[in-house]
Protein backbone atom coordinates (compact mmCIF):
# COMPACT_ATOMS: atom_id res chain seq x y z
CA UNK A 1 0.00 0.00 0.00
CA UNK A 2 1.34 3.42 -0.97
CA UNK A 3 2.21 5.56 2.05
CA UNK A 4 0.49 8.87 2.71
CA UNK A 5 3.75 10.76 2.11
CA UNK A 6 4.23 9.06 -1.28
CA UNK A 7 0.67 10.00 -2.28
CA UNK A 8 1.39 13.71 -1.75
CA UNK A 9 2.84 16.05 -4.35
CA UNK A 10 5.23 18.87 -3.41
CA UNK A 11 2.37 21.37 -3.62
CA UNK A 12 0.22 19.13 -1.38
CA UNK A 13 2.96 19.11 1.28
CA UNK A 14 3.47 22.86 1.13
CA UNK A 15 -0.27 23.54 1.35
CA UNK A 16 -0.72 21.15 4.28
CA UNK A 17 2.26 22.67 6.11
CA UNK A 18 1.00 26.24 5.59
CA UNK A 19 -2.52 25.41 6.77
CA UNK A 20 -1.19 23.49 9.80
CA UNK A 21 1.06 26.38 10.84
CA UNK A 22 -1.86 28.80 10.45
CA UNK A 23 -4.16 26.61 12.59
CA UNK A 24 -1.43 26.01 15.22
CA UNK A 25 -0.76 29.74 15.45
CA UNK A 26 -4.47 30.34 16.04
CA UNK A 27 -4.68 27.54 18.62
CA UNK A 28 -1.55 28.85 20.39
CA UNK A 29 -3.03 32.31 20.55
CA UNK A 30 -6.19 30.86 22.15
CA UNK A 31 -4.28 28.71 24.67
CA UNK A 32 -2.16 31.66 25.77
CA UNK A 33 -5.27 33.48 26.99
CA UNK A 34 -5.40 34.07 30.77
CA UNK A 35 -8.07 32.38 32.94
CA UNK A 36 -11.44 34.07 32.57
CA UNK A 37 -13.40 35.62 35.40
CA UNK A 38 -16.96 35.85 34.17
CA UNK A 39 -19.38 33.59 32.33
CA UNK A 40 -21.79 35.16 29.84
CA UNK A 41 -24.66 33.09 28.43
CA UNK A 42 -26.20 34.49 25.27
CA UNK A 43 -29.35 33.19 23.52
CA UNK A 44 -28.43 34.78 20.19
CA UNK A 45 -30.45 37.90 21.01
CA UNK A 46 -29.34 39.01 24.45
CA UNK A 47 -27.28 37.98 27.47
CA UNK A 48 -29.50 35.80 29.64
CA UNK A 49 -27.01 35.05 32.43
CA UNK A 50 -23.74 36.38 33.75
CA UNK A 51 -21.78 35.26 36.76
CA UNK A 52 -18.42 34.14 38.07
CA UNK A 53 -16.69 30.86 38.86
CA UNK A 54 -16.93 31.44 42.60
CA UNK A 55 -19.95 29.18 43.08
CA UNK A 56 -20.74 25.63 42.01
CA UNK A 57 -24.10 25.61 40.25
CA UNK A 58 -26.24 23.91 37.65
CA UNK A 59 -28.34 26.17 35.43
CA UNK A 60 -31.08 25.45 32.89
CA UNK A 61 -31.71 27.48 29.74
CA UNK A 62 -34.63 27.10 27.35
CA UNK A 63 -34.06 27.35 23.61
CA UNK A 64 -35.93 26.46 20.40
CA UNK A 65 -35.10 22.75 20.79
CA UNK A 66 -35.63 22.38 24.52
CA UNK A 67 -33.64 22.77 27.72
CA UNK A 68 -29.85 22.90 27.91
CA UNK A 69 -28.17 22.49 31.31
CA UNK A 70 -24.84 24.02 32.29
CA UNK A 71 -22.63 23.03 35.21
CA UNK A 72 -20.38 25.71 36.71
CA UNK A 73 -17.42 24.74 38.87
CA UNK A 74 -14.02 26.19 39.73
CA UNK A 75 -12.38 24.30 36.82
CA UNK A 76 -14.79 25.72 34.25
CA UNK A 77 -18.26 25.65 32.80
CA UNK A 78 -19.58 22.81 30.68
CA UNK A 79 -22.82 21.76 29.01
CA UNK A 80 -24.05 18.62 30.79
CA UNK A 81 -27.34 18.17 28.97
CA UNK A 82 -28.44 19.34 25.52
CA UNK A 83 -31.50 18.64 23.37
CA UNK A 84 -29.62 18.90 20.05
CA UNK A 85 -29.06 15.66 18.09
CA UNK A 86 -25.26 15.78 17.79
CA UNK A 87 -24.38 17.05 21.30
CA UNK A 88 -21.48 19.03 19.90
CA UNK A 89 -21.69 21.52 22.75
CA UNK A 90 -21.22 18.75 25.33
CA UNK A 91 -17.90 17.88 23.71
CA UNK A 92 -16.65 21.47 23.78
CA UNK A 93 -16.30 21.99 27.50
CA UNK A 94 -15.06 22.74 30.06
CA UNK A 95 -14.40 26.37 29.22
CA UNK A 96 -12.29 28.38 31.65
CA UNK A 97 -9.89 30.66 29.76
CA UNK A 98 -10.76 34.17 28.75
CA UNK A 99 -12.21 34.01 25.24
CA UNK A 100 -13.28 30.36 25.49
CA UNK A 101 -16.58 29.61 23.88
CA UNK A 102 -19.17 26.85 23.99
CA UNK A 103 -21.82 27.07 21.30
CA UNK A 104 -24.99 25.00 21.01
CA UNK A 105 -26.13 26.29 17.64
CA UNK A 106 -29.37 24.28 17.23
CA UNK A 107 -30.58 25.45 20.64
CA UNK A 108 -29.17 28.98 20.14
CA UNK A 109 -27.02 28.97 23.25
CA UNK A 110 -23.64 30.67 23.42
CA UNK A 111 -21.50 30.47 26.54
CA UNK A 112 -18.56 32.89 26.61
CA UNK A 113 -15.81 33.34 29.14
CA UNK A 114 -14.50 36.87 29.52
CA UNK A 115 -11.85 38.53 31.65
CA UNK A 116 -12.38 41.00 34.45
CA UNK A 117 -14.63 43.95 33.77
CA UNK A 118 -12.71 46.95 32.44
CA UNK A 119 -11.82 49.40 35.22
CA UNK A 120 -14.01 52.16 33.79
CA UNK A 121 -17.05 49.90 33.80
CA UNK A 122 -17.24 49.91 37.61
CA UNK A 123 -18.05 53.63 37.61
CA UNK A 124 -21.60 54.76 36.98
CA UNK A 125 -20.50 58.28 36.16
CA UNK A 126 -17.29 60.26 35.88
CA UNK A 127 -17.58 64.03 36.11
CA UNK A 128 -14.87 66.66 35.64
CA UNK B 1 -29.70 0.12 -20.18
CA UNK B 2 -28.34 -1.38 -23.41
CA UNK B 3 -25.69 -0.33 -25.85
CA UNK B 4 -24.99 -1.53 -29.34
CA UNK B 5 -22.14 -1.45 -31.79
CA UNK B 6 -24.20 1.05 -33.82
CA UNK B 7 -23.82 3.73 -31.14
CA UNK B 8 -20.34 3.29 -29.66
CA UNK B 9 -20.15 6.99 -28.83
CA UNK B 10 -22.98 6.60 -26.31
CA UNK B 11 -21.21 3.92 -24.31
CA UNK B 12 -18.70 6.11 -22.40
CA UNK B 13 -21.49 8.55 -21.46
CA UNK B 14 -23.75 5.73 -20.25
CA UNK B 15 -20.85 4.19 -18.33
CA UNK B 16 -20.03 7.56 -16.77
CA UNK B 17 -23.66 8.07 -15.66
CA UNK B 18 -23.82 4.57 -14.21
CA UNK B 19 -20.57 4.87 -12.27
CA UNK B 20 -21.48 8.35 -11.05
CA UNK B 21 -24.80 6.99 -9.73
CA UNK B 22 -22.93 4.14 -8.01
CA UNK B 23 -20.39 6.51 -6.42
CA UNK B 24 -23.22 8.80 -5.26
CA UNK B 25 -25.13 5.90 -3.70
CA UNK B 26 -21.94 4.72 -2.00
CA UNK B 27 -21.23 8.24 -0.69
CA UNK B 28 -24.74 8.44 0.84
CA UNK B 29 -24.28 5.02 2.50
CA UNK B 30 -20.84 5.97 3.90
CA UNK B 31 -22.15 9.35 5.08
CA UNK B 32 -25.19 7.78 6.81
CA UNK B 33 -23.14 4.97 8.37
CA UNK B 34 -20.51 7.41 9.63
CA UNK B 35 -23.17 9.61 11.23
CA UNK B 36 -24.46 6.63 13.18
CA UNK B 37 -20.99 5.60 14.45
CA UNK B 38 -19.94 6.71 17.93
CA UNK B 39 -16.90 9.01 17.98
CA UNK B 40 -14.51 10.04 20.78
CA UNK B 41 -15.70 13.63 20.44
CA UNK B 42 -19.30 14.21 19.34
CA UNK B 43 -18.39 16.81 16.71
CA UNK B 44 -15.49 14.85 15.24
CA UNK B 45 -16.39 13.14 11.94
CA UNK B 46 -13.94 11.76 9.43
CA UNK B 47 -15.98 12.80 6.39
CA UNK B 48 -14.99 9.66 4.48
CA UNK B 49 -17.78 10.30 1.95
CA UNK B 50 -15.65 13.19 0.71
CA UNK B 51 -13.13 10.60 -0.53
CA UNK B 52 -15.76 9.59 -3.10
CA UNK B 53 -16.27 13.23 -4.13
CA UNK B 54 -12.52 13.42 -4.72
CA UNK B 55 -12.57 10.20 -6.73
CA UNK B 56 -15.29 11.49 -9.08
CA UNK B 57 -13.53 14.87 -9.29
CA UNK B 58 -10.39 13.19 -10.59
CA UNK B 59 -12.27 10.69 -12.78
CA UNK B 60 -15.09 12.80 -14.21
CA UNK B 61 -14.39 16.45 -13.38
CA UNK B 62 -15.93 19.30 -11.35
CA UNK B 63 -19.56 18.82 -12.52
CA UNK B 64 -19.59 15.26 -11.24
CA UNK B 65 -18.09 16.33 -7.88
CA UNK B 66 -20.82 18.98 -7.45
CA UNK B 67 -23.52 16.48 -8.39
CA UNK B 68 -22.27 13.88 -5.89
CA UNK B 69 -21.78 16.34 -3.03
CA UNK B 70 -25.18 18.03 -3.37
CA UNK B 71 -26.97 14.68 -3.77
CA UNK B 72 -25.18 13.28 -0.72
CA UNK B 73 -26.05 16.26 1.48
CA UNK B 74 -29.72 16.44 0.46
CA UNK B 75 -30.45 12.69 0.31
CA UNK B 76 -28.34 11.97 3.41
CA UNK B 77 -30.27 14.61 5.39
CA UNK B 78 -33.56 13.19 4.06
CA UNK B 79 -32.61 9.68 5.20
CA UNK B 80 -31.51 10.87 8.66
CA UNK B 81 -34.54 13.16 9.12
CA UNK B 82 -32.39 16.30 9.18
CA UNK B 83 -33.60 18.05 6.02
CA UNK B 84 -33.83 21.85 6.52
CA UNK B 85 -32.65 21.62 10.15
CA UNK B 86 -29.79 23.94 11.25
CA UNK B 87 -27.37 21.02 10.80
CA UNK B 88 -28.50 20.63 7.18
CA UNK B 89 -27.73 24.27 6.37
CA UNK B 90 -24.33 24.01 8.05
CA UNK B 91 -23.55 20.85 6.06
CA UNK B 92 -24.74 22.51 2.83
CA UNK B 93 -22.62 25.62 3.40
CA UNK B 94 -19.56 23.54 4.33
CA UNK B 95 -20.07 21.16 1.40
CA UNK B 96 -20.54 23.97 -1.14
CA UNK B 97 -17.45 25.91 -0.02
CA UNK B 98 -15.36 22.71 0.12
CA UNK B 99 -16.47 21.67 -3.38
CA UNK B 100 -15.84 25.17 -4.72
CA UNK B 101 -12.27 25.15 -3.38
CA UNK B 102 -11.58 21.54 -4.43
CA UNK B 103 -12.85 22.01 -7.99
CA UNK B 104 -11.01 25.35 -8.24
CA UNK B 105 -7.70 23.81 -7.14
CA UNK B 106 -8.23 20.87 -9.48
CA UNK B 107 -9.00 23.09 -12.46
CA UNK B 108 -6.57 25.96 -11.90
CA UNK B 109 -3.81 24.15 -9.97
CA UNK B 110 -2.30 22.95 -13.29
CA UNK B 111 -1.95 19.42 -11.98
CA UNK B 112 0.30 20.44 -9.09
CA UNK B 113 -2.17 19.30 -6.44
CA UNK B 114 -3.01 15.64 -5.87
CA UNK B 115 -6.02 14.14 -4.06
CA UNK B 116 -4.40 14.61 -0.63
CA UNK B 117 -3.69 18.35 -1.00
CA UNK B 118 -7.10 19.00 -2.52
CA UNK B 119 -8.72 16.98 0.26
CA UNK B 120 -6.93 18.99 2.98
CA UNK B 121 -7.96 22.27 1.32
CA UNK B 122 -11.52 20.95 1.02
CA UNK B 123 -11.69 19.88 4.67
CA UNK B 124 -10.38 23.27 5.84
CA UNK B 125 -12.89 25.05 3.58
CA UNK B 126 -15.66 22.84 4.95
CA UNK B 127 -14.82 23.91 8.51
CA UNK B 128 -14.69 27.59 7.44
CA UNK B 129 -18.00 27.27 5.55
CA UNK B 130 -19.74 25.70 8.51
CA UNK B 131 -18.45 28.35 10.91
CA UNK B 132 -19.44 31.12 8.49
CA UNK B 133 -22.96 29.66 8.11
CA UNK B 134 -23.28 29.25 11.89
CA UNK B 135 -22.27 32.90 12.35
CA UNK B 136 -24.57 34.17 9.59
CA UNK B 137 -27.64 32.04 10.28
CA UNK B 138 -27.60 31.00 13.92
CA UNK B 139 -25.40 32.92 16.32
CA UNK B 140 -24.17 36.21 14.94
CA UNK B 141 -21.40 36.66 17.44
CA UNK B 142 -17.72 37.19 16.67
CA UNK B 143 -16.72 34.93 19.56
CA UNK B 144 -17.80 32.01 17.37
CA UNK B 145 -14.64 32.44 15.28
CA UNK B 146 -12.53 31.54 18.30
CA UNK B 147 -13.36 27.86 17.89
CA UNK B 148 -12.10 27.90 14.29
CA UNK B 149 -8.39 27.04 14.96
CA UNK B 150 -9.42 23.85 16.76
CA UNK B 151 -11.80 22.93 13.93
CA UNK B 152 -9.04 23.60 11.40
CA UNK B 153 -6.58 21.26 13.14
CA UNK B 154 -9.13 18.43 13.11
CA UNK B 155 -10.05 19.29 9.51
CA UNK B 156 -6.41 19.01 8.39
CA UNK B 157 -6.05 15.59 10.06
CA UNK B 158 -9.30 14.25 8.59
CA UNK B 159 -8.49 15.84 5.21
CA UNK B 160 -5.16 13.98 5.11
CA UNK B 161 -6.89 10.70 5.89
CA UNK B 162 -9.74 11.06 3.37
CA UNK B 163 -7.29 12.31 0.73
CA UNK B 164 -5.11 9.26 1.30
CA UNK B 165 -8.16 6.96 0.98
CA UNK B 166 -9.12 8.76 -2.26
CA UNK B 167 -5.57 8.44 -3.66
CA UNK B 168 -5.50 4.70 -2.92
CA UNK B 169 -8.97 4.24 -4.45
CA UNK B 170 -7.97 6.17 -7.57
CA UNK B 171 -4.79 4.10 -7.88
CA UNK B 172 -6.88 0.92 -7.95
CA UNK B 173 -9.80 2.23 -9.98
CA UNK B 174 -7.62 3.59 -12.77
CA UNK B 175 -6.28 0.06 -13.33
CA UNK B 176 -9.84 -1.25 -13.79
CA UNK B 177 -10.75 -1.79 -17.48
CA UNK B 178 -14.07 0.08 -17.13
CA UNK B 179 -12.34 3.22 -15.85
CA UNK B 180 -8.95 3.00 -17.54
CA UNK B 181 -10.07 5.27 -20.41
CA UNK B 182 -11.44 8.10 -18.17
Amino acid sequence: MTSLWACMTGADRLLTLALTLFALAGAGWLLSAPPGERILVDDGVQIVYQGGFDRVAELSFHGPMGTSRLAIAADGVRVIEAPCPQKLCMGMGPARRSGDLIACLPNRLLVRIVGAQPAEAVHDLISR
Amino acid sequence: MTSSAAEPAGLPAARRRTFLALFTALAIVVHTFETLLPTPLPWLRLGLANALALVVLFLYGPGAAWSLTLSRIVLGALLLGRLFTPGFWLALAGGCLATLVMTGLHRFGRGRFGPVGISVAGAVSHACGQTLAAWALLVRHDALWRVLPLFLLFAIATGLLTGWVAALLLERLKRHPALADT
